[in-house]
């Protein structure tokens, strides 16, 4: 019991009126004390100016109640701050003890001070509880029949009667605000929920897109190749440490500056200069993958525009740079390695050849059917092996850059008469017909590389006799539309599968890889890679058509050109 | 002075067997020379119909001879056929020969070509 007392008179920390409770005492207590002391001092004035009234019994009390009034005020105040309600409840009986005084007992049992009883009822229901206005109408009523008796008079029914209607309607109003205080408190700790939800909310999103972007950039960092983005101004906005490593620029300096910035390294020459500004500027004109040589570095570079996904608008660049140093080195020790061994596998197959030859020519003597034939075989052979070692000799000047056209101007029949003096006893021995035709609108002579054109008849009409078993192969040397002319090569053999035939010129790729196909019809498979190659070096442009088991058709298209 | 005198300048022992042997059977009288510095000497003695050279030779290179058998007048008549087997080579120094010839060279193409150099 006394413990639930004292959590109520001590509850001040957990309520929510607490601190409005405080404040209206803190008022209450200042005004009360402004009053007492106003009191005290016109009383003091009073007695000053009628020394003669010191006497009277009246005047001494009102001292001693102003007083007493200051003190309790003063003692109110320091309670307020360890309890309000306790506060409360001494200030509401101090101005009741205040108010039994505050004038004779007939004029507040029934005269003009009635009305300072309605004061502590009315105050209660504010800082005290709603409920309280009764307990204070209750003792008021008791003082006022109490002050009644004391002047001979009967109770004052009506004026408890008011204390108790003033009592109710205290206690209705109080609790109205009560409640509404309480709404209002539920709303506030409502909308505090959500800012705190929201907050948290907000603040889960931005960790997590922290971490996104952490992870982007620890991505965006531990790509080997240089990865550098430029704005549609073409001024970079970002690079990686591999590209900073790759170029030896240090990291801050790549990005916030211009193209033509980036491109100014001392290790690149003005050509390669010019080459990657092309390819930044103009990423859909030029093939990725090109080569530039960054210091001791050779790089490959692949553009790509950056577009705006919702708005498919060009917002800038992203170029990737990769280290193939080590490639290129391998790519050139090949070349070296091919050069080297087919010019040196050259000089002793010459010798067999030309050794062969002069047996074959009787040189040393006659020789008999049987070793005639034999020599003729060793030929054939070496022939083909020859073929080889000059076609990889081919592959290797081409992929190093050292071949190169020589044009002169030639009789356009040249071609087929040479075609027919190597390749006619090849495709008679396989039993296939090799029929040519010369277009009667062909130029009759013509401004080109005959050798290397001859080396592209010839190894396409090889490669139709090598892949064709029945029937022949047909060449034709046709004039073609916008001042260009072909040479065209059809064969009734094999034909090429679908799915291989965009492969068909790559370097060592001989169509269907079964092994029994590449035994049966031998060679590296460069011939296709060697032709397109020439072919490209020409500006011409080679193409295939082809059916399985319905023979193909090789077209290659040249610009007619002229001597100068 | 021998009328149809033919020096093969070519280091392979064996290629230089069959070039000479080539020659003969055009008609050539042959002399064959396996180093560079020897034939640097013998052209300023002899002067051939034809000269057969390799580009790749050792002590003093095919270029350089062919430069001093330009620069040595009493050689404006021989005709020069270059040996080699590099197609590149054989473009650069194209002007420096009557014909070029990349290896591999056939016993009969050699035959055939050097008997029409043959002073009738």
């Amino acid at each position: 019991m006394w413990q639930k007392f004292m959590t109520y008179i001590y509850s001040g920390a957990n309520d929510p009126d607490e601190i409005r409770r405080r404040q209206i005492i803190s008022i209450l207590s200042r005004g009360l004390l402004a009053v007492f002391s106003l009191a005290l001092i016109a009383i003091l004035i009073f007695l000053a100016l009628n020394p003669d009234k010191w006497q009277a019994a009246g005047n001494r009390l009102t001292i001693a109640i102003a007083l007493v009034g200051i003190l309790s005020v003063v003692g109110i105040t320091q309670i307020n701050h360890r309890s309000s309600r306790l506060a409360s409840f001494l200030l509401l009986s101090l101005l009741t003890i205040v108010s039994i005084f505050s004038d004779t007992p007939e004029e507040l049992a029934n005269g003009r001070s009635l009305f300072v009883f309605t004061l502590p009822i009315a105050i209660s229901s504010l800082i005290l509880s709603p409920a309280s206005s009764f307990f204070f109408a209750t003792i008021n009523s008791i003082a006022v029949t109490a002050l009644a008796f004391q002047s001979n008079t009967l109770p004052n029914i009506t004026a408890i009667a008011g204390f108790f209607i003033l009592a109710i309607i205290s206690w209705l109003s109080a609790r109205g605000l009560e409640q509404a205080l309480k709404d209002l408190r539920i709303i506030n700790a409502n909308l505090d929920n959500l800012v705190t939800e929201r907050t948290r909310e907000l603040a889960e999103a931005l960790t997590r897109e922290r971490i996104e972007a952490g992870r982007n950039q620890a991505i965006l960092n531990s790509i080997a190749d240089g990865v550098i983005v430029f704005n549609a101004e073409n001024r970079t906005i970002l690079a990686n440490p591999a590209l900073s490593a790759l170029t030896k620029a240090p990291s801050e300096s790549l990005t916030g500056i211009t193209l033509s910035e980036f491109v100014q390294s001392e290790d690149l020459s003005p050509a390669n200069r010019k080459v990657i500004t092309e390819i930044i500027e103009q990423p859909d004109r030029i093939e990725s993958g090109i080569r530039v040589e960054w210091g001791r570095k050779s790089l490959s570079v692949g553009v790509a525009r950056v577009q705006d996904t919702a708005t498919r608008e060009n917002i800038g660049a992203v170029a990737v740079f990769r280290d193939v140093t080590r490639e290129a080195e391998l790519e050139k020790l090949k070349e070296n390695f091919v050069a080297v061994v087919s010019h040196e596998l050259r000089t002793p197959l010459n010798a067999i050849m030309g050794l062969t030859e002069m047996l074959q020519e009787g040189i040393y003597g006659a020789l008999n059917e049987k070793q005639i034939s034999i020599t003729g075989r060793l030929l054939t052979n070496i022939t083909r092996l020859l073929s080889m070692v000059g076609d990889l000799l081919d592959e290797a000047q081409i992929g190093a850059g050292k071949l190169s056209i020589k044009p002169q101007v030639f009789k356009t029949s040249l071609l087929l008469e040479t075609l027919h003096s190597t390749m006619d006893k090849i495709a008679a021995d396989k039993g296939l017909a090799l029929a040519s035709r010369l277009d009667v609108n062909m130029p009759e002579n013509i401004y080109g590389d005959h050798q290397r054109l001859q080396q592209i008849l010839i190894n396409l009409v090889n490669n139709a006799i090598k892949f064709t078993e029945k029937g022949g192969v047909q060449v034709s040397i046709l004039k073609a539309e916008n001042n260009h002319w072909k040479m065209e090569v059809i064969d009734t053999g094999v034909g090429i599968p679908e799915d291989e035939v965009p492969y068909i010129f790559e370097t060592f790729r001989q169509a269907s890889n079964s092994e029994m196909r590449t035994r049966q019809h031998g060679g590296f498979g460069l011939g296709l890679s060697i032709v397109k190659q020439l072919v490209e070096l020409m500006n011409g442009r080679i193409t295939v058509s082809s059916q399985r088991e319905h023979g193909s058709t090789f077209t290659v298209l040249l610009p007619i050109e002229t001597g100068h | 002075m021998i009328k149809n005198f033919a020096l093969v300048i070519e280091d392979d022992q064996d290629l230089s067997d069959i070039f000479s042997k080539a020659l003969q059977t055009a008609g050539f009288e042959v002399e064959a020379i396996r180093d560079g510095q020897i034939a640097q000497q013998r052209i300023q003695e002899v002067v051939p119909t034809v000269i057969v050279i390799d580009l790749h030779l050792p002590h003093v290179d095919g270029v350089t001879l062919l430069k001093q058998i330009h620069a040595n007048t009493a050689l404006d008549k021989t005709r020069i056929i270059i040996t080699t087997a590099d197609n590149v080579q054989a473009e650069i120094y194209r002007n420096l020969a009557t014909i070029v010839m990349v290896k591999p060279i056939s016993f009969g193409q050699l035959r055939d070509i050097s008997s029409r150099l043959k002073i009738a």
